[in-house]
C-alpha cells in the first residue's frame, strides 16, 4: 500500500531523515517508534505531501507523492502532531468544512460526520466552538477529521498525546478496529502503546531506521532475561549472597537502601525461569521478610541503547 | 476552491475583520460624499472614488494580513497542504474571499451615486468606468497583501509590511519626480537590477557557472541596448518605476476613460501576485 524508497530529508546540513526506506502492507498497522526529534514527523510529513523530500520517493497506492500529488493525498487522512483545528470553527462546522475539502459529494457528507462522530464520541461537543475545547477534545476532533471520507490509509502522528488514561486505551481500541480495513501508521514514544496496537513497529534513530520487526520479535531480539526489583528487611550482603545462589539468577545488584533496615536489590534471571517462588521461599528460610517484589519492564531507553548498540556492533 | 472560499467569507463575517473593513470604507466614503457631492451640489462623483484611494492603505492590510499567516501560525496550513486541493485552490479561494468582501462594500457604495441621482443627472458610463477601475485597483493591492501575507506567520508584520508595500506604491508618483535621468544612471540603474538578479539566481542555485552566466547575459543586454537604442536609458529609472505604478493607470478610470491596456495590466499584477504567493509555498515544501 505505501512504499517508501530511500528517503532522504535535509535541513542545510542537518540531515533529519536519513536513506529511509520501508514498506506497508494493506490492513497493517505500523507503528514508528523513536526519541523526540528522531525524524518520525518528517517521515509523516512527506508521505502526506506536507513537505517534500530531498531524496527518494514515496508511493501510496501506487500513485507517487511528487507525479499525482493529488490522487494521493485523497488517499490519505492525517493527524499531525498538533491537530490543525480551527478555533472560531464549531466541530460540526469545521468537519464539514474538512469533507468540503477533500471532496466528497453533498448527500455523503452529513451522513459521513455523523459516523465519525459517533466513533470518536464527539458528538455531546458537536455545537461547540473548537477554541473552548480541552486539549483530549482536541485531539479526537483532529482524529475525527482524519477518519472523514474513509481514506484507506490512515497517519497518525502521536495519537494519543493530552488524552486521559480512559481516552488512551478507548483511541487504542479504535485504532486497532480501524486497522481492519485500513493501513495505518502511528508514531509514537511510548513503547507499550506501540506494542499494544502495532503488527510491526519500526524503531528510528537520528532519522536513520535501526529496527524493523513485530513487537514480539523485537523484545525477544533485546532480551532473553528478565528484571525482579525487591526490598528485603535484611542485612545487604546476607541477602546478596542468598539470593545470587538461587538457580538461574544470572545477576544481583545492590540498589542501596531506601527504607530504614532493608535493601534493594535487582535480579536478573533468565527468561524462561519463573524465579519468584525460589526467592520467596529462600528468604522466608533465612527469615528475611520480603517487603516488595515488582518485574521491571523494558523501557524506550533499554531498547534503543540495544538496538542501536547492536547495530553499531555489526556495522 | 469554493470550501476555502465559503471559510473564509465566513471567517471575515464572524470575526470582526469584515465589519472593521466595512465599516471603515463606507463611513469615510459617507464623509467624502457629503463633502464633495451633498453639501456642494457637484454631480462629480469620481471624485469621491479617486479621493479615497488612500484608504486602500490602511483598509488592505485588514483584510489580508490574516489570510496565509494565521494558517501557519496554527499549523491549520498542513490541513489544508495535505488535502487534496492544490495550492491554486487555497490561494485563489482566500483571494476571492477578500476580494468578494471588498466588491460587497463597493457594491453598498451605490447607494451613493443613486441618492445623487435623484438630486440631477449624472455621467452613468463615467460612474461605471470609475467603479471598474476602483475595484480592480484594490483587487491589484489584495494581491500584494496576500503574498505579504504568505511570507510570515505573523499578523502584525503582515499588516505593517503590507502598509510599507502600499505606501511605497502610493507615493511612487512623488517619488519619480526625483529621480535622476541620464544616460549614465540609466546604466548604472541597469547594472544594479543585474547584479540583484545575480543575487537572486545565486541564492537559489548556488552554482557559480550559473550566476555567472546570468551575469553576462545581463551584461550583454545592457551593452546591445546601449548601442542599439542609447536613448532607452534617458528615462529608464523613471519607466522603471512607473510599471508598478498602479496609481497613474487609475487616472484614466476616474477621467471616465475605459481602455483596455490598464485591464490588463491590473489583471496581469493580481495575477503576478497570486502565482508568486503559489510558487513561494511550493517552494516553502522543498526547504
Amino acid at each position: 500500500m505505501i512504499q517508501v524508497e530511500n528517503l532522504t530529508k535535509k535541513y542545510g546540513d542537518h540531515v533529519a531523515v536519513n536513506n529511509a526506506s520501508f514498506v506497508v502492507e494493506k490492513g497493517e498497522i505500523l507503528g514508528f517508534l523513536g526519541p523526540n526529534g528522531a525524524g518520525k514527523s518528517t517521515v509523516m510529513n512527506i508521505i502526506t505531501g506536507y513537505i517534500s523530500a530531498t531524496e527518494g520517493s514515496v508511493k501510496v497506492d501506487g500513485y507517487d507523492i511528487l507525479d499525482d500529488p493529488e490522487e494521493v493525498k485523497s488517499r490519505i487522512g492525517y493527524l499531525p502532531e498538533l491537530p490543525p483545528l480551527y478555533g472560531d470553527m464549531t466541530v460540526l462546522e469545521y468537519l464539514d468544512f474538512v469533507s468540503e475539502i477533500k471532496g466528497m459529494d453533498k448527500e455523503d457528507r452529513t451522513e459521513d460526520i455523523e459516523r465519525a462522530m459517533n466513533l470518536i464520541r464527539i458528538d455531546n461537543v458537536k455545537e461547540r466552538l473548537i477554541r473552548n475545547l480541552s486539549k483530549g477534545y482536541r485531539q479526537r476532533v483532529g482524529l475525527a477529521q482524519a477518519i472523514l471520507g474513509n481514506p484507506k490509509v490512515l497517519v497518525l502522528d502521536e495519537p494519543t498525546v493530552g488524552l486521559d488514561p480512559k481516552q488512551i486505551i478507548e483511541i487504542r481500541n479504535l485504532i486497532k478496529d480501524l486497522g481492519q480495513d485500513h493501513t495505518v501508521i502511528l508514531s509514537s514514544h511510548i513503547l507499550p502503546e506501540v506494542s499494544a496496537v502495532c503488527d510491526r513497529v519500526i524503531i528510528i534513530d537520528k532519522g536513520k531506521i535501526v529496527a524493523s520487526d513485530t513487537p514480539e520479535n523485537l523484545s525477544r531480539r533485546i532480551g532473553d532475561s528478565s528484571k525482579l526489583m525487591l526490598r528485603v528487611a535484611g542485612p545487604e550482603k546476607r541477602v546478596l549472597k542468598l539470593l545470587g545462589d538461587i538457580s538461574g539468577v544470572r545477576q544481583v545488584n545492590s540498589q542501596g537502601s531506601r527504607e530504614p533496615d532493608t535493601v534493594d536489590v535487582v535480579v536478573e534471571a533468565d527468561k524462561d525461569i519463573d524465579i519468584r517462588k525460589p526467592i520467596f521461599n529462600r528468604l522466608s528460610e533465612a527469615g528475611y521478610p520480603l517487603m516488595m517484589m515488582k518485574p521491571i519492564d523494558l523501557t524506550l531507553e533499554d531498547i534503543f541503547l540495544h538496538v542501536t548498540t547492536e547495530e553499531g556492533e555489526v556495522s | 476552491m469554493f470550501a476555502v472560499l465559503k471559510k473564509e467569507m465566513k471567517t471575515y463575517f464572524s470575526s470582526l475583520t469584515g465589519y472593521i473593513f466595512m465599516g471603515f470604507f463606507l463611513i469615510l466614503s459617507g464623509i467624502f460624499v457629503s463633502l464633495y457631492n451633498l453639501y456642494t451640489g457637484s454631480p462629480d462623483y469620481n471624485k469621491v472614488l479617486s479621493s479615497i484611494n488612500f484608504i486602500f492603505l490602511f483598509l488592505v492590510p485588514v483584510l489580508t494580513m490574516r489570510l496565509m499567516s494565521e494558517e501557519q501560525k496554527q499549523k491549520t496550513d498542513q490541513l489544508l497542504l495535505t488535502s487534496p486541493l492544490s495550492i491554486w485552490d487555497i490561494v485563489l479561494g482566500k483571494y476571492f474571499a477578500a476580494v468578494g468582501v471588498f466588491a460587497l462594500t463597493l457594491l453598498i457604495t451605490c447607494i451613493y451615486p443613486i441618492i445623487l441621482s435623484f438630486f440631477g443627472k449624472l455621467a452613468v458610463a463615467k460612474i461605471i468606468g470609475g467603479y471598474i477601475g476602483f475595484f480592480l485597483l484594490g483587487c491589484a493591492f489584495i494581491s500584494i497583501g496576500l503574498f505579504v501575507s504568505s511570507k510570515t506567520d505573523n499578523q502584525v508584520i503582515s499588516a505593517v509590511v503590507t502598509f510599507g508595500v502600499l505606501l511605497f506604491i502610493w507615493l511612487l508618483d512623488a517619488i519619480q519626480q526625483g529621480l535622476p535621468t541620464g544616460t549614465v544612471s540609466g546604466i548604472i540603474f541597469a547594472g544594479a537590477i543585474v547584479a540583484i538578479i545575480t543575487l537572486f539566481v545565486h541564492s537559489a542555485t548556488k552554482n557559480r557557472t550559473v550566476s555567472i552566466t546570468t551575469a553576462i547575459i545581463g551584461g550583454a543586454i545592457i551593452a546591445i541596448v546601449y548601442f542599439v537604442n542609447q536613448s532607452v536609458y534617458d528615462a529608464f529609472i523613471i519607466n522603471f518605476f512607473g510599471w508598478f505604478s498602479l496609481l497613474q493607470r487609475y487616472e484614466g478610470f476616474a477621467m471616465g476613460v475605459l481602455s483596455l491596456s490598464p485591464i490588463i495590466y491590473y489583471i496581469t499584477f493580481s495575477f503576478a501576485f497570486l502565482f508568486l504567493t503559489v510558487r513561494g509555498i511550493d517552494k516553502r515544501r522543498w526547504i
